[in-house]
């Protein structure tokens, strides 16, 4: 069984409670993935990358990949794949560079400089964004013709990703289109392109929602996949 | 309307006057240009000037950019190390031989052209490096189409001529979400992509100019093939100190020896 997250953003109570409903399944987990994400524009992310980066006995040890936020600092540091910080300020405005430049410690700005930008095991791709991008948002409403693009530009049947932060599974359950091709010399028949069962999977967001964790569960012998969410409480004790 | 739609000229003035003439005895009302005006061949300020006193309109081709941005897309763009030289000379040359005023008017090209269900780009809408081939995946070229919105995509880069027609595109599509799960038919509407084929380089297997005439009435796309006095570009080629290797692909109309591997791939530089 695979255990897929994405978008904790620095919420250390939500990843104790995803860890925790893994742990209380009793199911072995062979493969913890984390879609990027991990760290937000708050100084628990630095408390929450130690906690990743140690887990206790019979925990699985994640493999993490880059996500926004990860692309987000890099880029403030210069050490990103564009130069400017542009989306960031777009999107939040100008004061947010500063919130994450100071939020953000060197010894996790170190951590997100190893990790890598995806994952490719058996016939899935794991992303944050997209084949296309980090910022790329796959969503339930998304056009079928570009959901297939993003499969087939890296030649798989499954994309996981978390960018949108929504639990969904996208199923093409199957599709044909004829093609013909016409050339100076040559006219081909109609040939039809067939294709069957492919599908995106968005794994919800494991911090953006306070007190409501939702990740995804993947069985690869199977193909099963199932969507956990796990409520905890934000405030702890009665204090 | 009958319009005429032309790609990679590439500095070779001989091959756009012999299609101009043609165009004429076509009788189109309207020109339009994929780009790859420049690069390869010897005449690139005569062909960019013409292009300009017909007011034809134009986007900017993968060797356009070069120009104007220098060199910067990765190795990706030439199939060996061996092209990558030849393809580095003939940038030198032309670099050095470009008029000030060329150089600006390939600057402000646009990346694509719209007229009414008709969109114009020079390799995809997603990128001018990006070799939109024949046997590209079906879907993969229903979605280059899609993304612009129109129901033809013109587009050249490849330098041979063809029509494809999509067409009786069908998906269904079920989407589950922990509220609930709901199905979806879609049909793809008819599209085409037209690639113009070229100019001043062909790579069909002759040496004669290809383009292409569309008629927006009968959506009927005629692939035109016209011979001219290839020669004369050869000969200006080696006179002008570009490889040699170039006036022999133009006599032959072949792509010198290698492909690249991975086609679809953009550079992401
Ligand atoms: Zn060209
Ligand atoms: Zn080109």
């Amino acid at each position: 069984m695979w255990a897929i997250a994405s978008g904790i953003e620095g919420n250390l109570a939500a990843y104790e409670a995803v860890v925790a409903d893994l742990r209380k399944s009793r199911q072995e987990v062979e493969n913890f993935y984390l879609l990027g994400d991990t760290i937000g524009p708050k100084v628990e992310s630095n408390q929450l990358i130690k906690r990743i980066q140690q887990p206790r006995k019979g925990e699985p040890t994640p493999l993490v990949c880059q996500g926004w936020w990860e692309e987000q600092i890099l880029i403030l540091h210069a050490l990103g794949r564009t130069g400017s910080p542009t989306e960031l300020i777009d999107r939040y405005g100008i004061d947010m560079t500063k919130t994450l430049w100071d939020a953000i410690d060197s010894t996790t700005l170190e951590w997100v400089r190893t990790l890598e930008f995806e994952f490719v095991e058996l016939d899935c791709f794991l992303i944050h964004g997209s084949s296309l991008s980090v910022s790329d948002e796959l969503t339930p409403s998304i056009d079928p013709i570009h959901a297939i693009d993003r499969l087939s530009r890296m030649d798989v049947n499954q994309l996981f990703c978390g960018r949108s932060g929504l639990a969904f599974e996208y199923r093409i359950e199957s599709g044909s289109l004829n093609s013909q091709v016409q050339t100076l010399d040559n006219l081909t028949a109609p040939t039809p392109t067939i294709l069957s069962n492919r599908r995106i999977i968005g794994v919800g967001s494991v911090g953006r929602v306070e007190g409501k964790a939702s990740y995804t569960l993947y069985h690869p012998e199977s193909n099963k996949l199932a969507f956990k969410t796990v409520r905890y409480g934000t405030k702890k004790g009665f204090g | 309307m009958k319009i005429a739609v032309m790609s990679c000229i590439h500095g070779n003035y001989e091959a756009l006057n012999a299609v101009l003439s043609d165009i004429d005895r076509q009788q189109a009302e309207k020109i339009f240009c994929l780009g790859d005006l420049v690069g390869y061949g010897p005449q690139p300020n005569a062909v960019v000037e013409m292009i300009r006193s017909l007011d034809i309109p134009t986007v900017q081709g993968c060797w356009d950019e070069d120009i104007v941005e220098g060199l910067n897309a990765c190795e990706c763009s030439y199939p060996s190390i061996l092209a990558e030289k030849r393809g580095k000379r003939a940038h030198e040359w032309t670099n050095d031989r470009i008029h000030p005023e060329v150089r600006e008017y390939l600057a402000q090209l646009p990346l694509s052209l719209r007229e009414e269900n008709l969109c114009f780009v020079h390799g995809s809408p997603h990128n001018q490096h990006e070799y939109l081939m024949p046997e590209v995946n079906a879907f993969t070229a229903l979605e280059r189409v899609m993304a612009t919105g129109a129901d033809v995509l013109f587009c050249g880069h490849t330098h041979i001529p063809y029509v494809r027609t999509l067409d009786a595109g069908q998906l269904a599509v079920k989407v589950r979400q922990p509220e609930g799960s709901s199905t979806k038919q879609f049909t793809a509407p008819l599209k085409q992509i037209i690639n113009a084929g070229s100019v001043g380089e062909p790579r069909h297997g002759r040496p004669n100019a290809t383009y292409v005439i569309y008629d927006t009435d009968d959506r009927l796309t005629t692939l035109r093939e016209v011979k001219y006095d290839y020669q004369l570009t050869c000969q200006a080629i080696i006179d002008n100190g570009l490889p040699a290797i170039f006036a022999w692909r133009l006599a032959q109309g072949l792509e010198y020896a290698e492909r690249a591997e991975d086609p679809t791939h953009v550079c992401e530089r």
